[in-house]
């Protein structure tokens, strides 16, 4: 490179419906990638498709959230945000807020901490990574009505494992899944625990791609332990945290099959976290314009995380 | 290129290197007894780790081997008289067999569609230059930013709507949809490391569009079509938000509904029945997955890192 190469330039305009220059390289001299139709014919499908599962549906639904039905086989009338009213208004909502306030946050706090703490563990061994990641990574490969099964057999409170061993401590096992709070916290064990082959990996690689002159700096001045984890090492690896923390609040706000298949949003509406709550009004009360403007509510709060996501992503790619 | 995925560098390098090869070992200075106790005490959070993994599947696994009353009446973790009524019970019944039947059909199917339509998509996002290619940026976010508890209701209207309920096609067709975006964005990733110039030296050796898709692209691609088939089998196996609303009777149902509606069937909770229908469920992909560990630990990654 020499010195006289010009200011690298701003980026073009990021407006999609502008044609922009196109992939590397992409310009008349190349002979690949000239055609005018095929690009169109290839990938039309999936752009249609696309559109007409993920796309259309959300539109559709926020439409649909403005209507409603006075009883169930009358037509349906427009309403405005009367829906939302009611739904602002129904102490049903808020109570499943409050309760996905608690299974998000929970879980951000367990998962993220066994993450660390399993990533940590995995970093030391790494050379002999191959059986360990095949068991990281098992959870995943679980649906979740399955890894629920497994849960409610395991706390359990008659013949549960858990139980049995504190049995074996000398002291009398709770009934997990019949307690309100308790049962919040077998929820929130069990998505993290599908959840976790993800943020250990995310965290792991993150602690893969640390530049070593920085643990050494930092072992040259005297910090080792837990002080070099806590002031070195972790601060390091934000980006990935911040990325598992948002995708960890994705999974948990989103969720409905470890909730519904565990304990259903009982014992006494303990678990009704908001995704149950859709699910209930639309499909056990049947009042779906109604549920529509839940889940209109839910993908805003999920879209304005993501958002913020895709800052943090681009600041720290930007800085690295 | 301009059009790398913005939001994942970093997340790329740490993919990387999970896959990869290991990094230098570190090495311990210190005696010799320090160093036993030091490998003692690492190996502890490694056994937790395991612990933490493996427990649910072995409770499972032992319960499945018990009677119903035994479950109760003999709580231990080693069953006194292993047996397999529950598995033979499973096998026997309707609701399971059929269901893996479906389950396999919309797996299959999705694999396939997915497949189907994603690569030329990736290949033309990659390759070409055309109206509408920063349709990929929002193909990386989309999935993000509408989960399938988002489109569950809208859905179901639709398809009450379509009459395409109890259909297996209309599960292929909602999961490829749902799929498509990662599929596709992950090829892209695969295409653009891909060489143009060795398209273009077999352009000059006169192969036509179709025989470098043929003879080049796809055996170089293939890793990344293992990942996506997988990717999707498994999305489709495992869904059950979905399949909750677009399914209703008796046959039509996946496997991971018919768990669910195991729960409440019958009065008294059947334990080793649930836990051998868990356990057939997930058995497809134990079997298979020592061999395609690495592209579902690849598949996980890309899922997340966008």
């Amino acid at each position: 490179m020499t010195a006289t190469t010009a200011p690298r330039q701003k980026s073009p305009s990021r407006r999609w419906w502008k044609r922009d220059p196109g992939p590397s390289g992409a310009g008349s001299q190349f002979l690949v990638g000239q055609s005018k139709v095929t690009p169109y014919l290839f990938s039309l499908p999936s752009i249609l498709l696309v559109a007409a599962i993920l796309g259309f549906p959300v539109i559709y639904g926020v439409w649909q959230s403005l209507y409603r039905r006075e009883t169930i086989g009358s037509p349906l009338e427009y309403v405005g945000w009367e829906n939302y009213a009611s739904m602002f208004s129904s102490d049903a909502f808020w109570h499943s807020l409050n309760r996905t306030a608690i299974f998000v946050i929970g879980s951000l706090i367990v998962g993220t901490g066994l993450g660390l703490f399993f990533a940590f563990a995995l970093f030391r061994v790494v050379t002999r990574l191959r059986f360990l990641r095949a068991v990281t990574v098992a959870p995943y490969i679980i649906s979740n009505v399955a890894a629920a099964v497994m849960f409610r057999i395991l706390f359990n409170s008659q013949f549960g494992t858990l139980n049995r061993v504190i049995e074996w401590f000398g002291l009398e096992g709770p009934s997990w899944l019949a307690d309100p709070n308790l049962a919040m916290v077998v929820v929130i064990f069990t998505q993290v625990w599908t959840d976790l082959p993800l943020t250990i990996l995310l965290l792991l690689g993150g602690l893969m791609t640390i530049d070593k002159a920085y643990l050494d700096a930092s072992l040259v001045d005297g910090a080792t332990g837990w002080t070099r984890a806590r002031f070195v090492t972790i601060p390091l690896l934000a980006p990935q945290i911040l990325i598992s923390t948002v995708w960890l609040s994705y999974s948990t706000l989103t969720g409905l099959g470890v909730v519904l298949a565990l304990t259903g949003g009982g014992p006494l509406k303990a678990t009704q976290t908001m995704a149950m709550e859709m699910y209930t009004v639309a499909f056990r009360s049947l009042e779906f314009n109604q549920a529509l403007a839940i889940a209109t509510f839910i993908l805003v709060l999920n879209s304005l995380l993501t958002l913020s996501y895709v800052g943090i992503g681009r600041r720290y790619d930007y800085e690295s | 290129m301009r059009e790398e995925p913005v939001l994942s560098r970093s997340t790329a390098r740490a993919a990387g290197a999970v896959i990869g090869g290991p990094p230098e070992r570190q090495r311990w200075v210190g005696s010799r007894a320090r160093k036993t106790l030091r490998n003692i005490l690492l190996a502890l959070p490694l056994i937790a780790l395991v612990v933490w993994t493996v427990t649910p599947f072995l409770v499972t696994l032992s319960v499945s081997f018990k009677e119903k009353a035994e479950v109760f009446a003999d709580p231990s973790l080693i069953p006194a008289s292993p047996n397999l009524d529950a598995y033979r019970e499973v096998l026997s019944s309707d609701s399971f067999t059929t269901s893996l039947v479906n389950s396999l059909i919309v797996g299959i199917g999705t694999t396939l569609l997915t497949i189907v339509i994603g690569v030329p998509a990736a290949y033309a996002f990659a390759r070409f230059n055309f109206r509408g290619r920063h349709l990929l940026l929002l193909f990386t976010l989309l999935p993000r930013l509408v989960p399938s508890l988002g489109i569950m209701i809208p859905i179901y209207r639709l398809a009450v709507i379509l009459g395409a309920l109890d259909n297996r096609l209309t599960l292929i067709v909602v999961y490829t949809g749902m799929l498509l975006p990662l599929a596709v964005w992950l090829m892209v990733g695969f295409f653009q490391q891909i060489p143009r110039e060795i398209e273009e030296a077999a352009t000059v050796d006169g192969a036509s569009l179709w025989g470098r898709l043929r003879y080049i692209v796809g055996p170089l691609a293939a890793p990344a079509m293992i990942t996506i088939g997988v990717l999707a089998f498994r999305e489709a196996w495992n869904e059950f938000t979905l399949v909750l609303v677009l399914t209703s009777t008796p046959g039509k149902r996946t496997l991971p509904y018919e768990l669910y509606l195991m729960q409440g069937i019958e009065g008294i909770a059947n334990f080793p029945g649930e836990a051998a229908f868990t356990l057939l469920t997930v058995l497809p992909f134990v079997l298979v997955y020592t061999r395609v560990e690495k592209y579902v630990v690849a598949g996980l990654i890309s899922g997340s890192g966008k």
